[in-house]
C-alpha cells in the first residue's frame, strides 16, 4: 500500500516534478562534472609536465668531477667513470616502471669532423674539437614481459626541434646542431667523417639526416648513435650520463622525510607512492654503482604547481556542490511547503505524523535518484567533452563519483524537505483544511 | 494624471512589499538559493581571474627562463659581456619583478688548506650569491653572512674535495688567489652540483676580468606572450648581446599555462552555467506556486502587464538582495580560499561584484518568466485548477 501511495503521488503534478527534477539533474550534473575533472586533473597535468623533459639524472657514483661550463664537459675522455649500457633495460623493471616514460644515455666525446657534400666533394678542412654527443634516438628496449619500450633523446629533451628525421640507432647517420651547420655550411644529406686522434685514412662518413634546433649548447654539437660514439671514445658498451623522464606525484611533507628515519610501514607507503625521491631510490637499486639525482628545477616546480592547481579545482568542485545543494534544497523545500493541504488531508484520514513523513520522504528520494541519475549522466558527458577538448583524453567514469553524487542528491533533497516536512507533519489537520 | 500615476506607483510598491513579506519561508528559501548562486559565481570568477595571474608567478619555481649571452658566442669561447649591461634590463613586468643573476665562469684549482692537494673545478662568480635559492641546504637556517668571502659548494664538488661546513677554501688561478668560507651547499641535480660558487668580484679578480661577466640569467614572470615580448624588447635595448629564451622552460611553461588556463576557464564556465540553470529551475519551481496569486490579481482587475511587471519586479528585487549579499560573501570566500591555496590572499577584482549581482538578477528574472504565460490565462481557469 505504501508503495502504491508513493507511486501514485509521484505521478501527480508533473510540472513540479519536472522542475524539481531539472534542478536536481542540473545540480548533480555540476557536481559530477566538477568532481570528475578534479579527480582526473592530477594525472593529466602530470603528463603535460613531462614536456619539460627529464626530471632525473643518473651518473656514475665513482665519477670524477665534471668540468661543465655551458653544458660542455671539458674533462678528458679517460677521466672519470662510466656505466654499462647493458644495465639500462633494468630501468623498466623497477616498481614504478610504468611511470618511466623515457630515458636516454649520453656519451660525450670530442672529435675532428670533415664535412663532405652529398656528392662527395669536401666542403672544408678538418674542424677540430667538435663536441660529439652519442645517444639513443629511437631505441626499442626489450621489456621483461616480452614487449618493447621505445625511448630516446626526444623523450627526455622534447623541446629539441629537428629539421629532417632522427638517425636510426644502428645507421651511420648523424644530426648536426644548427650553429655548427651554419658555421660549416652543412645541410641535410651531406656527409661528415669523424676521427679522434691521429688520422691515417679518412673514416667512413656519417650521413646528416637532420639539423637540430635546441636552444641549448647542443646546437654546436654533432649527435650520433651511442654505439658510434662509444667506438670513437674507445668505451664500448658504456655511457656516462643518463636522463630519465618519470611521471611523479607531487611531494608533500611525508614524501620529504628521510627514508632512513621511517618506520617499515611508512617506508612501504613511501616506496609504493610515485614520489620522485622513491623512484630515484628504486633506480639506484637496480642500476648498481650509480648516483641518481633529482633535477630539482623541473621536479619541484612541477610539484608545487600541480598541488596548487589540484587544490584550486577541488575548491571549485566544493563550491559547485555547495551551490547545487542549496539550490536543490531550496527547491524541494518549496515544493513541500506547498503541499500543506495534502498533508492535512492525509492526517485527517488518520495517517500518523511518521507515516506522512515517510511517504513524502520516499517520494523525494525517488525523485532524487531519478534526477541524480540524469544529472550524473549529464555531468559525465560534460566531463568527457572537457577532457577531450583540453587534454585530448576523456576521464573514465568511476563508481566512486556515481555513489557520491547519488548520495549527495538524496541527502540534499531530504535535508531540504526535512524542515518543512517536520513542520507540516505536526500541524493539526483541521486548520489546514479550513485554509488557515 | 500625474497624481494618478503617482498613486499607481505607490500602490505598486505597497503590493510589492506585501508580496515579499507574505510567505517568510518561501522568501528565505529563494534568497538562500539566489545567494548561493551569487556567492559561487563571484567566488569562482574572482578565483579564476586571480589563478591565471598566480600561475605566471608560480612558474618562477622553474628558475631562469631567459639568458643574455655574448653575441654569436660558442659555448667553448671565453667571450664575456660588460657587467654594466645589467642596467639595461627592465626590472619590472606586469606580472611581477624580474630576478637577475650575473655569472662569470672559469676553471680554477681549489684546495682546502693546510692540504696541498688541489682539484680542478668550475668556479662560478655569482651576483647575487644566495644561500637558500634552489638549494636543499644541509645546514638549515643559516644567517646570511655579510662579508664578501663566503661561497656555496655544490654537493658533488664538496664530496669530491672533501669539504666540511664552514671549511676555508683557497681558489687559485694563475698566480692569483682568493680564499672563502663555505657557508652552504647546493644540490640541484644540475651542473651547480659540480661547481663552487663565489662572489662575482672575487671571481673577476681571479680571472683578471674586472667588470666582465659570462652571462646573465633572468627569471621573467608572465604569460607566454608577455615573456616573448619581453625578450624582443630586451634584445632591442641591448643589441650587442644575444637575448635567448631557455626553450626547455619557455616552451614547457607555455604548454602548461595554456592547458591549465584552458581547463580552469572551461571548468568555471561549465560550473557557472549549470549552477545558473539549476538556480533558475529551483526558482521557477517556487515561482509557479504563485499561480493563485496571479489569478487573484487578475480577477480583481489587474491588467496583465501590471501583474507581470509586479512579479518581475519582485524577482528582480530578490535577485538584487540575494546577489548583493551572496556576491559579497563569495568574494570574501575567494580571498580566504586564495590564501589557503596559494598562501597569498587573492586580490578582489572589483569588476566581479557587479557582474555576479547582474547575473543573479538575470537568473531571478528569467525564472519568473513562466508567470507571464500564467498572467495571460483567464483567472477562472486558474482558480478551477486548469492552468
Amino acid at each position: 500500500m505504501f508503495l502504491r501511495l508513493v507511486a501514485d503521488s509521484f505521478g501527480r503534478r508533473p510540472r513540479h516534478k519536472l522542475l524539481t527534477g531539472a534542478a536536481l539533474a542540473l545540480g548533480m550534473g555540476v557536481a559530477t562534472a566538477a568532481l570528475s575533472v578534479a579527480l582526473d586533473v592530477g594525472d593529466r597535468l602530470a603528463k603535460e609536465f613531462r614536456s619539460l623533459g627529464a626530471n632525473l639524472v643518473v651518473t656514475p657514483k665513482a665519477d670524477s668531477l665534471p668540468l661543465e661550463i655551458g653544458g660542455v664537459d671539458y674533462r678528458p675522455v679517460n677521466a672519470g667513470a662510466y656505466l654499462p649500457e647493458a644495465d639500462l633495460p633494468k630501468l623498466k623493471t623497477i616498481f614504478w616502471h610504468n611511470n618511466v616514460i623515457g630515458f636516454a644515455p649520453i656519451l660525450d666525446v670530442r672529435a675532428m669532423a670533415l664535412p663532405f657534400s652529398r656528392e662527395g666533394r669536401q666542403l672544408a678542412s678538418w674542424i677540430a674539437d667538435v663536441p660529439v654527443v652519442g645517444t639513443w634516438a629511437g631505441r626499442a628496449v626489450p621489456l621483461p614481459d616480452g614487449g618493447e619500450f621505445h625511448t630516446g633523446i626526444a623523450k627526455t629533451n622534447p623541446w629539441w626541434r629537428i629539421e629532417g628525421h632522427w638517425f636510426s640507432d644502428d645507421g651511420r647517420e648523424c644530426v648536426v646542431g644548427r650553429a655548427l651547420a651554419q658555421k660549416a655550411h652543412i645541410k641535410v644529406g651531406d656527409l661528415i667523417s669523424l676521427a679522434v686522434g691521429r688520422v691515417t685514412k679518412i673514416p667512413a662518413p656519417f650521413k646528416v639526416t637532420a639539423i637540430l634546433d635546441s636552444g641549448d649548447p647542443e646546437d654546436e654539437s654533432l649527435v650520433i648513435p651511442l654505439s658510434y660514439a662509444q667506438s670513437l671514445a674507445g668505451k664500448p658498451e658504456e655511457y656516462r650520463k643518463l636522463y630519465v623522464s618519470a611521471l611523479t606525484k607531487p611531494e608533500d611533507a611525508f614524501a620529504r622525510k628521510d627514508p632512513k628515519t621511517m618506520t617499515p610501514a611508512e617506508f612501504d607507503r613511501w616506496y609504493c607512492s610515485p614520489y620522485i625521491s622513491s623512484i630515484a631510490l628504486q633506480i639506484s637499486e637496480k642500476l648498481s654503482g650509480t648516483d641518481v639525482r633529482v633535477i630539482r628545477r623541473v621536479a619541484e616546480g612541477e610539484g608545487q604547481i600541480l598541488t596548487h592547481v589540484e587544490m584550486l579545482l577541488w575548491l571549485v568542485t566544493l563550491a559547485a556542490m555547495l551551490a547545487a545543494a542549496l539550490a536543490v534544497g531550496a527547491s524541494s523545500a518549496a515544493s513541500v511547503m506547498e503541499r500543506q493541504a495534502e498533508i492535512g488531508l492525509m492526517k485527517a484520514l488518520g495517517a500518523g505524523a511518521a507515516t506522512v513523513g515517510f511517504l513524502l520522504a520516499a517520494e523525494q528520494l525517488l525523485l532524487a535518484f531519478v534526477g541524480g541519475g540524469v544529472g550524473y549522466s549529464l555531468g559525465i558527458v560534460l566531463a568527457r567533452l572537457l577532457g577531450e577538448r583540453i587534454f585530448g583524453a576523456a576521464p573514465e567514469p568511476t563508481l566512486l563519483v556515481f555513489l557520491v553524487v547519488i548520495g549527495l542528491a538524496a541527502i540534499v533533497t531530504l535535508l531540504g524537505s526535512a524542515i518543512p516536512l517536520r513542520r507540516a507533519s505536526r500541524i493539526e489537520p483541521a486548520p489546514i483544511l479550513r485554509g488557515e | 494624471m500625474t497624481e494618478l500615476r503617482g498613486n499607481n506607483r505607490a500602490m505598486f510598491w505597497r503590493i510589492l512589499r506585501r508580496l515579499l513579506g507574505a510567505n517568510r519561508g518561501r522568501l528565505f528559501v529563494m534568497l538562500l538559493a539566489l545567494g548561493a548562486g551569487a556567492a559561487v559565481t563571484a567566488a569562482l570568477l574572482n578565483l579564476q581571474v586571480d589563478a591565471k595571474r598566480r600561475l605566471t608567478t608560480e612558474f618562477r619555481a622553474f628558475g631562469p627562463n631567459v639568458v643574455i649571452v655574448p653575441k654569436g658566442s660558442l659555448s667553448s669561447s671565453s667571450e664575456t659581456l660588460p657587467q654594466s649591461i645589467i642596467h639595461a634590463v627592465p626590472a619590472n613586468v606586469p606580472s611581477g619583478r624580474v630576478t637577475t643573476l650575473s655569472a662569470l665562469y672559469m676553471v680554477a684549482s681549489v684546495s682546502v688548506p693546510p692540504s696541498e692537494k688541489s682539484v680542478s673545478a668550475v668556479v662560478a662568480g655569482i651576483n647575487p650569491l644566495s644561500f637558500t635559492q634552489g638549494s636543499r641546504s644541509a645546514i638549515p637556517n643559516r644567517s646570511v653572512p655579510s662579508s664578501e668571502n663566503v661561497c656555496v659548494a655544490g654537493v658533488r664538488f664538496a664530496k669530491q674535495v672533501g669539504i666540511e661546513p664552514d671549511a676555508e677554501l683557497v681558489v687559485a688561478s694563475g698566480d692569483r688567489r682568493e680564499s672563502c668560507r663555505v657557508a652552504n651547499f647546493r644540490q640541484t641535480g644540475g651542473s651547480e652540483d659540480n661547481r663552487l660558487e663565489i662572489d662575482l668580484r672575487a671571481a673577476q679578480r681571479l680571472a683578471y676580468l674586472p667588470d666582465r661577466i659570462s652571462m646573465i640569467e633572468l627569471i621573467v614572470p608572465g604569460t607566454p606572450a608577455e615573456i616573448q615580448n619581453y625578450i624582443a624588447d630586451l634584445q632591442r635595448r641591448i643589441p650587442d648581446a644575444e637575448v635567448r629564451p631557455v626553450r626547455q622552460f619557455t616552451e614547457g611553461e607555455a604548454r602548461i599555462y595554456n592547458r591549465i588556463s584552458g581547463l580552469l576557464t572551461a571548468t568555471v564556465g561549465i560550473v557557472l552555467l549549470l549552477t545558473a540553470l539549476c538556480v533558475m529551475a529551483a526558482m521557477t519551481n517556487v515561482a509557479i506556486e504563485r499561480k493563485m496569486d496571479v489569478g487573484l490579481m487578475k480577477a480583481i482587475g489587474g491588467a496583465t502587464r501590471r501583474v507581470v511587471r509586479l512579479f518581475l519586479a519582485e524577482a528582480a528585487l530578490l535577485g538584487l538582495a540575494g546577489g548583493v549579499i551572496g556576491a559579497a560573501l563569495g568574494i570574501l570566500l575567494s580571498i580566504v580560499l586564495g590564501k589557503a591555496v596559494f598562501g597569498v590572499a587573492a586580490r578582489p577584482r572589483l569588476i566581479v561584484y557587479p557582474v555576479a549581482v547582474g547575473l543573479t538578477m538575470l537568473v531571478a528574472i528569467l525564472s519568473a518568466f513562466p508567470l507571464r504565460r500564467l498572467a495571460s490565462i483567464r483567472p477562472a481557469s486558474v482558480f478551477r485548477g486548469e492552468a
